[in-house]
């Protein structure tokens, strides 16, 4: 039953999802609008079952002391500091919850981001080398699609950002319809898999 | 040969450092490099346009990135608030992510600033935060009906009571959705509320996530794209040429024209170089033109790879050659 009842639920509303996709009729607007109702009732569970999973899975690693459990207590207290100030004294402007959001997790998330320009550049000092033919065209794309992006390209030559385009409009739309088309195919294939009860993974046991 | 070798040796943190500067210094003593416009940029700019002082048109900004993202994709979204809000186009901003919230406050604040008629409610609406959860349920509930899909704003004000609703029911008005991330390219607009719906949806993206989107923009499935912080820098251009226009001819801003940016007079106007001084209220506000400072910096560290990559290889070719050498 544990497993039978969540795999019939997820049938049962795979196929009713999809034809309600494609018949655009009363009765499948109506089991829409149910959903909706259903979500939204739904969705603080699913806050409760993150905020569970979560801290299970770092009070484990405390416990066990596996590899950089330290970092699991920095996890825990931000999260539940954080969430404790914006309880009390709320969310809005000038709040200490705004206050931390402003002075630490802004400038950390765009230091942490900012830090890719460091390495792009240290890697395409040290690593980005026109060993092959295939490396080669790597590394002339990649630099005129560079340079086509800067208003010294066009002062350089007024022929490298077309050209940079043309390399984004052709060669990589190729590619990239080509990869779009396989990961379609292959969603399609899980999906036809889940919904027929072939795949059971999402169940958990590994069957 | 010495020198090639010891360059090919070099330490990182000299790369560090130049890199730095390369950013640093561009951002201190800005100034004028041109700003050549995109099509998808264009497009995206012109139907904003269209739905100028239209009480049954409304565009939708999603932000769907956190702090990290926010150097190219912040300017894009005051730049497009800044458009709104000087055509008087209606806007409404949302986000799926806690940490977007307090974004979205900063750009309205930030524009608001200096646009004082503004109004929450009358010019725009923040939905602000909804849960993750409910993504589908909005998404393809504001098919039917806008205000029973969020129920109520940011403030926790009823939809259906704000007067910039009279006339906005579903995406038959709310005709134009912006997903600006650094992880998607609004596929999510796409498949449910485009391929539904028919709104149109375009995004902005950080430069990395651009590549992806083509072929989107290649079928019309994306009407318009701002990628990365260069797209930023063109919509920041494109409202200062046009919306932010102001003379006897067009008081309130001029419709957009490809003759304008192909005259240098025209352009040459545009200085971003000199200071705002708010006593003549002269020159362009910092606020205004980060994106194309912000490009400035981009574009001497982009030229400083390229350095990188040619002495880098050089240094390649002279060791191959010399190890050939040495072999025979």
């Amino acid at each position: 039953m544990k497993k039978q009842i969540p795999l019939l639920i997820v049938i049962v509303l795979s196929f009713l999802f999809a034809l309600w996709a494609v018949i655009p009729h009363k009765v499948s607007e109506d089991f829409f609008q149910g959903y909706l109702v259903f979500a939204r009732a739904m969705s603080p569970f699913g806050v409760i079952l993150g905020l569970m999973s979560i801290t299970m899975v770092n009070v484990t690693k405390i416990k066990r002391k596996a590899p950089t459990w330290q970092y699991s207590y920095v996890t825990l207290i931000s999260l539940y500091l954080t969430a404790a100030i914006g309880f009390i004294w709320g969310t809005s402007e000038g709040s200490p919850y705004i206050w931390i959001f402003k002075n630490i997790q802004m400038p950390m998330s765009a230091t942490m981001f900012s830090l890719l320009a460091f390495y792009i550049s240290t890697a395409a000092y040290k690593a980005f080398r026109a060993r092959s033919a295939e490396a080669t065209v790597l590394l002339v794309a990649a630099i005129i699609v560079m340079l086509g992006q800067v208003p010294y390209g066009v002062m350089i030559s007024p022929k490298i950002p077309a050209f940079a385009q043309w390399i984004l409009d052709v060669p990589n739309l190729a590619s990239k319809r080509g990869f779009g088309l396989g990961v379609g195919l292959a969603m399609t294939a899980v999906s036809l898999k889940i919904m027929l009860g072939i795949e059971r993974s999402y169940l958990g046991g590994g069957d | 040969m010495e020198f090639i070798k010891k360059l090919q040796d070099l330490d990182r943190r000299w790369i560090y450092l130049i890199v730095a500067l390369a950013i640093v210094i561009p951002l201190l003593i800005p100034f004028n490099a041109p700003t050549y416009t995109t099509s998808p940029t264009e497009k995206l700019y012109q139907m904003i346009d269209s739905y100028s002082e239209r009480e049954d048109r409304a565009i939708l900004i999603c932000f769907a990135h956190d702090a990290s993202t926010m150097a190219e994709l912040y300017p894009m979204e005051v730049a497009i608030l800044r458009h709104c809000f000087e055509r008087d186009v209606k806007v409404f901003t949302l986000t799926f992510l806690p940490t977007a919230a307090p974004l979205i406050n900063y750009a309205i604040d930030m524009v608001k600033e200096e646009y004082p008629e503004i109004q929450s409610g009358t010019n725009y609406i923040n939905i602000g935060y909804k849960p993750g959860a409910l993504y589908l349920p909005i998404v393809v509930g504001m098919g039917d009906n806008i205000a029973e899909a969020v129920e109520t704003d940011a403030e926790g004000r009823k939809l259906e009571s704000l007067p910039m609703m009279k006339g906005l029911t579903n995406y038959n008005e709310l005709k134009l959705v912006i997903e600006t991330s650094g992880a998607s390219f609004a596929g999510g607009w796409i498949t449910y509320a485009r391929a539904r719906y028919g709104v149109n949806v375009a995004a902005g993206v950080t430069a990395v996530m651009a590549a992806d989107a083509y072929p989107y923009l290649q079928t019309g499935q994306l009407t318009g794209m701002l990628s990365g912080m260069k797209g930023a820098a063109e919509y920041e251009y494109l409202t200062d040429v046009f919306a932010a226009y102001s003379s006897d001819d067009y008081p309130n801003g001029r419709p957009f024209s490809k003759q304008v940016l192909k005259d240098k007079e025209e352009i040459s106007k545009i200085d971003i170089a000199k200071k705002y001084d708010p006593e003549t209220k002269t020159g362009i506000m910092y606020k205004w033109k980060t994106a194309r400072l912000g490009m400035n910096a981009q574009s001497v560290a982009h030229m400083m790879i390229f350095i990188f990559i040619l002495i880098g290889n050089i240094g390649f070719f002279i060791d191959r050659h010399q190890q050939n050498k040495e072999k025979k």
